[in-house]
C-alpha cells in the first residue's frame, strides 16, 4: 500500500533529516504561478533562494514569465510541457484553487518522475481530496507538506519553498542557529522565529505544517528528522487542538511545544484553524498532558512558575516561548545562539493621545523601531500632508455631497445651512483647506482675495469687458477673465509654496502661528532666498504687507519674509499667507500637499473673478469699487467688497447678511449639478493623473461654461415674478417690517388669477402649465402642509436677527392662498429658489425702485451672485478630482451613449 | 441510507396521525420515540432522551415529552423541534460502525465491533476493530471479511455485514462526509432466519469545504443552527482567498478584534474572554474589497458597543498590511461619516509586508477621528499587547470613555 522510507513508520517518510527539507539543490515547479498570491510571494523567495523555481504552470498563458529580481520565471500550460521544454525538478509547490489542488498533486506526481516534495499552499481542500492526496503521495514515495500551510524555509541554506515564511523580506527574521520550528500556524511559523531571534535563538528549517484534518508532514516525522539534524539542537512546537500527530512523536532533543486552544472548548464550530476543535481527546488539555508526560513537568511554564526539564517545557503562550527554551538549552548546558537582539515589551510604534489624558500605565511613549522600519518611519514622517487613493471620479465627489432626505448639500462636510452662517472669506477656506478656519485665517484669505481683485492694467480686464460689451452673460465675462490667469501667473508662488513646506517642516514647525518658532535658520537657505527675494521693492508686496500689519494678521511665514529686511516678490507674501492658512490642515493631513501649493494660484483667480464681475469703470490705480488700496488690503472684508462689485454702492450690515447667505446655501448642490460636472470633466481631460499639467483656471472656465440661464441664472425667474407682484405696490424698503402692505391679499389676488389660468389651460388641453417660480418642489409634497428644511433654516436664521423680508414673506402667503383658493390640494412649500429670489430682490430692490438697476443688471447681478457661490463649491470639486480622480474618468462609456433619430 | 441502498427501519415524522402511529406499533410490536436535533447531538440514549412504546398512549406520552426537550452538552444546549417514531427493530445482534479520517493512521479508517448498541468508549478494546484502507481503492469486503473475524464476530452476521458496509464507504466520501456513523445497526433476521442489518441511527458529519454534499439537496435550516445575523453576514463573504472567520464570543463585550491568522485568534481570543466581542480570523491576504466589507460589518454590528478597537495579528508572511489597514481605516471613516463618532481607542499589533505603510494609514485615520491610539510592531510581544488592550479596556469603563466622548463633542453614552 506504500513505499518504504526511512526510519520505522508505517507509512512512507523520504527525508531523514530536517536539512533535506530545503536545499540548494532544490528545483521547484509552482502551480497557478500567477495566482494572485503566487505573484506576489513567488518572486520573494525565489530571489531569495537563489533562483530556485525553473518554471510555473498556469493553463492557456504559456509563454508568459513571473518578473522577479532574480530573474524571470517561464510559464507553462502544464508541467509537461515544462519537462517537455528540458526543465528538471524535484519540487512541486502546488498554490491552485481548493478545488483543483488534488488534481495538480496527480498531475506532478504522474507527470515527473523526479518528483520529491509536494508543498500545498492552498487552503479549504476538501477532506475528500486530502484523503486521496495522501493515498497518491504514499503509493509514489513523495514527501507531501500541508496543505493549509506556507510552506517550508531554511535559514542556514538561505532557502524557502512554497508560501511565504519570513514575509517580505526572509532575512530580517531567518537568521541561522540551532532551531527548528514545526508549526500548525504559518503566521506564527514566521512570528515565533522572531521572537526567538530577539532572544538570541537563530532557526535551522522552519516547516510550517498546516492544520486541515490531514496534515502530510507533521510532528512524528519531524521528530525524526530532528534527530538527524546536527544542526539543529532543539525545536519548537507550536499545536493547536485535534489530530494525534504528537502523541506519536518521539523526540530525542530538547522541545519547547507551544500548546494553545482550550477556550476553544467554548466553541461549537470551528473557528480559525479547519481542523482544531472541541471534543474528544485530542483537544489542547490532552496535547498538554501528552507533552508534559514526555518532558517529565507538572505544570505549565509560565513566567511567574517556569516549570521545566532538560527534555523540555509546554507553554500555552507564544511570547513565553524564548524564555522557556532558553531556560530548557540552560539544562542542557546549551546558550544562545548570538546575544539577544531586542526584547519583547511593548514597544508603540506610532502613538497619540489626542489631547487626552492618559493614566500612566497606558501612556506609553513611541519608542523607535527597529531597522529597516526606523527608516521608512522617517520616510513617512517626511510625508506631509493627505495622500489619497486614485479613482474614477465621474459623478462622484469626495467634497460635496446632498443628502436625498433633506436635499441639504454639503461641501467638506459642511452643510450650505451652517455655511450660510459664515462670511465669504470663511468659505474660502472650507472649500479650498475643509475647514473654515478663525479670524487670522480670515483676515490672511481677505488680504490674498483683495490683493487680487483690482485687475487695473491687467489684459485680463480687457478681456472681461470686451465680452462684456459684447453682450455675453456674467458666465462668459467671468470665464474671457479667468482663461487669462493661467499657470505661469502662479508657477513662482507655487514653487515658493512648495519650498516652504519642504524647509518648514523638516524645520519641525507644527503651529503657523507660533510666535516663538525661530526662522533665523532659515534666511540662510539661499535658494528660498532666491525665490522670495526682489531686486526692486514690489508696490504690491508692500501692500500686501501692510494690509497684514493693519490687521495685525499673524504667520511664521510672513515674519520669516521680513526677517530679511529686504524687499520680497509679491509671490512670495501671497505663498507666506496661503502656507499659513493651509498649514493646520496639512499637518493634520486634512488636505493634501498638492491642494496646498495650488493654493496661491486659488487666491488670485477667486480675486480676478470677483474683480472682473465688477465693470471696467471700478478698477483704479488707486483702489477698487471706489475703496483705497490700502483700506482693502488693510481693513476690508471680502463679503464686503463682493457684495459692493456686485450690487455698485456701499452694502449696509443687512445688505452683508443677505448676500452672505445666498453664497453659503449656493455654494454647491452636490457633483451631479451641471455646474460640478463642468468642473470635473476640465480636469479629467487635462488628466489629474500629471496634476501639475491640470489648469485650474481652465478647469474653473469649465465651471463656467456650464452655467448659464437655466442654470444659475434661473434665479431671476423668481426675482421676475416677485417684481411683477410688487412692481405696483408702493413698497420703499422690503426690510422694513412696517411695509404697509396687505400680503394675504395680493397672495390671494395672484392666486386667484393662476386658479384661472390653470382652469382655462386645462381646458383648452395644454398639458404644458406655467409653474410659479419658487413654489413646490419634487421631494417635499405630499403633507397636508409642505416645508423645505432649507427655507424653514433660513427663515429662522433671519428671524433670530430680527431682520424681515417681505418677499420672503409674501412667497409664505402665497403658498397658503393656493391652498385655501383651491388651486393646490396642498399647502405646497416654498422652495429654497423663493428664498434666493427673495434674498436677492431684497439686496436690489432699492436701487431697482430708484431706476439705478435696469431688469438686463438685476439679472446680471441674480446671476452673478451665483457665480461667486459656486465658484467656491467648483473650485472644491476641482481641488477633489485633481486628488483623486484618473484621467479622462468622467467620459461615458459609448456602451452606455443612446442614439437617437 | 437510500443513497447507498442500505435497509433502514420504518420511521414517521412529527406529524404522523395516530392511526399511523398505532399501524407502526401494530406491525413492529414498539417504537421508538425520538427528539429531533439540529446539528450532531450525541448520547441521546444515555440523557434519557429516547422514549420506547408498546401502545399508542405511551408513544403520545412519550411524544409530549419529547418534543421540545433540551440536551445539555458541557455547556452547549440544544433544543428539539419534533420527534419522530422509529420502528423497532427486534434483533440479536446489534453492531457499531463508523467511517472517518484517523489521524493516528492518516487513512479512512473503519471502526466496527458487533458489541454496539452501547457507548464504544466503555468496550474492550479487543472487541472493537479499527482498521484504516486506501482510499483509493475504498472500503473493501475483505477489509470487512478480516476486520470481523480478527475480533471474534458471530459467524452469521459476517456475510450479511460483508455484503453491506462497504456500500457505505461511497456515502462516505462521495457526499463530503468527515464521519459517518451507524450505531446501532441491528441484525433483522427474516422468516428463514437470514439476517439482514438496518441502520437504525445515522450520524454524519459534513465538510465545509466540501460541495458534494450538496448533492443531498439537505434544507439550509439544518446548518444554520444558531449564526447570529453578523455571522451569516460574514458567511457570505467566505471565499477561497482570504479566511473569514468569526464567532460571537460575547454580544455584551467590549473589545472589538479583528484577529489575523488562526494562532493570534487561538492566543487572543483565550486572553481576552468575555471582553471579546468576537473570535475571528481574517488572515490569508485577503483583498481589499473584501476586507473592507468584513470590518464594514463587524463596525455595523458591534462598533458602537466597543471601547477598544483592537486589530491584532503576528508577523505576517503574506498578507499585505497596507491593503488590510488601509480597507479597516476606510471602514471605520466611513462609519464614522455615516453613523457619527464614537468613543473608541485603537490598538494595533501587527507585522509583515507593507507594515509602516499600513500603520502610516491607520495613524492618519486615528488622528483625522481624533481617536486616541497605540500601534505596536511585531517586536513587542502579543501577549503584551493583548494586555494592553484589556488594560485601555479597563481604563475606558472607568472614565476613559466618557473622556474621550467628551473631546469628540458628544455626549458620553455608555458602552
Amino acid at each position: 500500500m506504500y513505499q518504504q522510507g526511512v526510519g520505522e513508520f508505517k507509512y512512507y517518510v523520504g527525508i531523514s533529516s530536517l536539512a533535506q527539507i530545503a536545499t540548494r539543490h532544490d528545483r521547484v515547479c509552482v502551480l497557478n504561478i500567477l495566482g494572485g498570491e503566487s505573484s506576489e510571494v513567488t518572486p520573494v523567495g525565489h530571489a531569495w533562494s537563489g533562483g530556485n523555481v525553473v518554471f510555473g504552470t498556469s493553463p492557456g498563458r504559456r509563454g508568459q514569465v513571473l518578473e522577479t529580481a532574480a530573474g524571470n520565471i517561464p510559464v507553462y500550460n502544464s508541467v509537461r510541457e515544462g519537462l517537455d521544454d528540458g526543465h528538471r525538478f524535484n519540487c512541486g509547490v502546488v498554490y491552485l484553487p481548493p478545488s483543483a489542488a488534488r488534481d495538480g498533486v496527480a498531475e506532478l506526481i504522474r507527470v515527473n518522475p523526479e518528483l520529491k516534495k509536494i508543498f500545498i499552499i492552498t487552503e479549504k481542500i476538501a477532506v475528500h481530496d486530502a484523503r486521496e492526496i495522501r493515498a497518491m503521495g504514499q503509493q509514489h514515495g513523495i514527501d507531501i507538506f500541508g496543505a493549509n500551510c506556507l510552506g517550508v524555509a531554511d535559514s542556514w541554506n538561505q532557502v524557502r519553498i512554497g508560501g511565504a515564511l519570513g514575509g517580505d523580506s526572509p532575512s530580517d527574521t531567518l537568521k541561522p542557529g540551532s532551531i527548528a520550528v514545526l508549526s500548525n500556524s504559518g503566521g506564527f511559523t514566521t512570528t515565533i522565529a522572531q521572537y526567538l531571534r530577539m532572544a538570541g535563538w537563530g532557526t535551522t528549517t522552519l516547516v510550517s505544517s498546516g492544520k486541515d484534518v490531514f496534515i502530510h508532514y507533521a510532528a512524528p516525522e519531524f521528530a525524526f528528522a530532528l534527530a538527524n539534524d546536527a544542526r539543529s539542537k532543539a525545536a519548537v512546537l507550536y499545536c493547536e487542538p485535534g489530530g494525534y500527530y504528537e502523541r506519536d512523536a518521539q523526540f530525542t532533543k530538547p522541545v519547547v511545544a507551544c500548546v494553545v486552544g482550550r477556550w476553544k472548548a467554548k466553541l461549537t464550530r470551528a473557528v480559525g484553524h479547519a481542523g482544531a476543535m472541541a471534543g474528544g481527546d485530542d483537544d489542547a488539555g490532552a496535547k498538554e498532558r501528552w507533552f508534559m508526560e514526555k518532558f517529565g513537568v507538572d505544570a505549565i511554564y509560565t513566567p511567574d512558575n517556569p516549570v521545566f526539564s532538560p527534555k523540555g517545557a509546554v507553554v500555552t503562550n507564544i511570547a513565553h516561548i524564548p524564555a522557556a527554551l532558553t531556560a530548557v538549552m540552560r539544562a542542557n548546558a546549551t546558550l544562545p545562539d548570538f546575544a539577544p537582539e531586542g526584547t519583547m515589551e511593548l514597544k508603540p510604534w506610532f502613538g497619540a493621545n489626542m489631547g487626552i489624558a492618559l493614566p500612566e500605565k497606558l501612556d506609553l511613549p513611541v519608542v523607535a523601531a527597529p531597522e529597516p522600519y526606523r527608516a521608512q518611519i522617517a520616510a513617512l514622517a517626511k510625508q506631509v500632508g493627505a495622500v489619497f487613493p486614485r479613482e474614477p471620479m465621474k459623478d462622484t465627489s469626495g467634497a460635496s455631497k446632498m443628502d436625498p432626505k433633506t436635499q441639504v448639500s454639503s461641501l467638506n462636510g459642511t452643510s450650505v445651512l451652517e455655511a450660510a452662517r459664515l462670511p465669504l472669506e470663511a468659505n474660502v477656506g472650507l472649500a479650498m483647506l475643509r475647514e473654515a478656519g478663525g479670524e487670522n485665517d480670515r483676515k490672511l484669505v481677505n488680504v490674498a482675495l483683495a490683493a487680487h481683485m483690482n485687475l487695473h492694467g491687467d489684459p485680463a480686464l480687457a478681456a472681461a469687458q470686451a465680452a462684456r460689451e459684447a453682450g455675453n452673460a456674467p458666465n462668459a465675462v467671468l470665464a474671457a477673465a479667468l482663461s487669462i490667469v493661467g499657470p505661469k501667473r502662479a508657477e513662482r508662488a507655487r514653487a515658493i509654496v512648495a519650498a516652504l513646506i519642504e524647509r518648514f517642516h523638516e524645520a519641525g514647525l507644527r503651529d503657523a502661528l507660533d510666535e516663538e518658532f525661530g526662522v533665523g535658520g532659515l534666511t540662510e537657505d539661499a535658494a528660498l532666498a532666491e525665490l522670495v527675494l526682489a531686486g526692486e521693492p514690489d508696490p504690491l508686496a508692500e501692500a500686501m504687507l501692510a494690509g497684514l500689519d493693519a490687521r495685525a494678521a499673524r504667520s511664521v511665514f510672513v515674519r520669516y519674509l521680513r526677517s530679511f529686511g529686504r524687499p520680497v516678490n509679491a509671490d512670495a507674501v501671497l505663498a507666506a499667507v496661503t502656507a499659513t492658512l493651509a498649514w493646520g490642515p496639512l499637518m493634520r493631513k486634512r488636505v493634501s500637499r498638492l491642494s496646498v501649493e495650488t493654493l496661491p494660484w486659488w487666491m488670485k483667480l477667486f480675486g480676478a473673478l470677483i474683480g472682473a464681475s465688477a465693470d471696467a469703470a471700478q478698477h483704479r490705480p488707486d483702489g477698487f469699487c471706489g475703496i483705497a488700496t490700502a483700506t482693502l488690503l488693510g481693513e476690508a472684508s471680502i463679503t464686503d467688497v463682493a457684495c459692493r462689485a456686485l450690487l455698485g454702492r456701499t452694502p449696509d450690515a443687512a445688505d452683508r447678511f443677505a448676500f452672505q447667505t445666498l453664497v453659503g446655501i449656493l455654494l454647491t448642490n452636490g457633483p451631479g449639478t451641471i455646474s460640478a460636472q463642468g468642473a470635473k470633466g476640465a480636469v479629467s481631460a487635462d488628466g489629474p493623473e500629471s496634476p501639475q499639467r491640470v489648469q485650474l483656471n481652465k478647469a474653473l472656465v469649465g465651471f463656467l461654461t456650464h452655467t448659464g440661464y437655466a442654470h444659475g441664472g434661473n434665479g431671476f425667474e423668481g426675482v421676475q415674478f416677485l417684481i411683477g407682484q410688487f412692481r405696483d405696490t408702493a413698497l420703499a424698503d422690503p426690510a422694513d417690517p412696517a411695509h404697509g402692505l396687505d400680503l394675504a391679499a395680493l397672495a390671494r389676488g395672484y392666486a386667484e388669477d393662476y386658479g384661472r389660468y390653470k382652469a382655462e389651460a386645462k381646458a383648452s388641453g395644454s398639458a404644458d402649465l406655467q409653474k410659479i417660480p419658487g413654489v413646490n418642489h419634487p421631494v417635499f409634497k405630499d403633507r397636508p402642509v409642505n416645508v423645505d428644511p432649507r427655507e424653514a433654516f433660513i427663515r429662522e436664521l433671519m428671524a433670530s436677527r430680527g431682520e424681515a423680508n417681505v418677499f420672503h414673506d409674501y412667497y409664505r402667503a402665497l403658498v397658503q392662498a393656493l391652498f385655501d383658493s383651491g388651486v393646490s390640494r396642498t399647502v405646497y412649500c416654498v422652495n429654497i429658489d423663493a428664498v434666493i429670489a427673495a434674498l436677492l430682490l431684497k439686496l436690489t430692490w432699492k436701487p431697482w425702485r430708484a431706476g439705478e438697476f435696469g431688469e438686463t443688471a438685476l439679472e446680471s447681478a441674480a446671476f452673478t451672485v451665483f457665480l461667486y457661490a459656486r465658484m467656491l463649491g467648483c473650485a472644491a470639486e476641482i481641488d477633489d478630482h485633481l486628488n483623486r480622480g484618473r484621467n479622462m474618468d468622467t467620459r461615458t462609456a459609448a456602451s452606455a451613449c443612446r442614439f437617437v433619430s | 441510507m437510500r443513497f447507498a441502498d442500505f435497509p433502514t427501519p420504518e420511521v414517521l415524522g412529527p406529524d404522523a396521525s395516530e392511526e399511523a402511529i398505532k399501524d407502526l406499533i401494530e406491525r413492529h410490536g414498539s417504537v421508538f420515540v425520538k427528539p429531533v436535533f439540529k446539528g450532531g447531538v450525541g448520547k441521546k440514549g444515555k440523557a434519557g432522551l429516547i422514549g420506547r412504546a408498546k401502545d399508542l398512549k405511551t408513544a403520545l406520552a412519550e411524544k409530549e415529552r419529547l418534543y421540545f426537550v433540551e440536551h445539555r452538552h458541557g455547556n452547549q444546549v440544544s433544543k428539539a423541534n419534533g420527534v419522530t417514531f422509529e420502528a423497532a427493530v427486534p434483533a440479536e445482534h446489534e453492531v457499531y460502525f463508523s467511517i472517518t479520517d484517523a489521524t493516528q493512521f492518516r487513512a479512512p479508517t473503519m471502526t466496527l465491533t458487533h458489541c454496539g448498541g452501547m457507548d464504544i468508549e466503555e468496550l474492550d478494546p479487543s472487541k472493537i476493530a479499527r482498521i484504516p484502507f486506501d482510499p483509493l481503492t475504498g472500503l473493501k469486503a475483505f477489509v470487512v471479511a478480516n476486520a470481523l473475524a480478527d475480533i471474534g464476530a458471530p459467524k452469521e452476521i459476517i456475510s450479511p455485514l460483508v455484503q453491506q458496509l462497504p456500500k457505505l464507504w461511497e456515502l462516505y466520501h462521495d457526499f463530503g462526509m468527515t464521519t459517518l456513523e451507524l450505531n446501532p445497526i441491528r441484525m433483522r433476521a427474516d422468516r428463514r432466519g437470514r439476517l439482514t442489518p438496518v441502520a437504525c441511527d445515522f450520524k454524519c458529519g459534513f465538510d465545509r469545504d466540501d460541495p458534494r454534499w450538496h448533492r443531498l439537496d439537505l434544507p439550509a435550516h439544518l446548518f444554520a443552527a444558531d449564526y447570529s445575523d453578523f455571522e451569516q453576514e460574514i458567511n457570505q463573504l467566505r471565499t477561497h482567498q482570504g479566511q473569514s472567520d468569526v464567532y460571537v464570543i460575547n454580544e455584551r463585550g467590549t473589545i472589538l478584534a479583528p484577529t489575523f491568522g488562526g494562532g493570534a485568534n487561538s492566543l487572543v481570543t483565550e486572553m481576552l474572554g468575555d471582553d471579546a466581542i468576537i473570535s475571528s480570523d481574517f488572515g490569508g491576504n485577503p483583498p481589499y474589497e473584501k476586507m473592507k466589507s468584513v470590518a464594514a460589518i463587524c463596525f455595523k454590528h458591534w462598533l458602537a458597543q466597543s471601547n477598544v478597537l483592537f486589530v491584532i495579528g503576528g508577523k505576517s508572511n503574506n498578507t499585505d498590511i497596507f491593503e488590510t489597514f488601509r480597507a479597516i481605516a476606510d471602514a471605520l471613516r466611513e462609519h464614522f461619516s455615516r453613523n457619527g463618532p464614537t468613543p473608541l481607542y485603537v490598538v494595533v499589533g501587527r507585522g509583515g509586508p507593507n507594515l509602516v505603510r499600513g500603520m502610516g494609514v491607520m495613524r492618519d485615520t486615528c488622528e483625522a477621528l481624533g481617536l486616541p491610539y497605540r500601534l505596536f510592531g511585531f517586536d513587542s510581544a502579543m501577549s503584551e499587547v493583548v494586555d494592553y488592550a484589556r488594560e485601555v479596556n479597563e481604563w475606558m469603563k472607568t472614565g476613559g470613555r466618557d473622556a474621550i466622548a467628551r473631546k469628540l463633542g458628544i455626549a458620553p453614552v455608555a458602552a
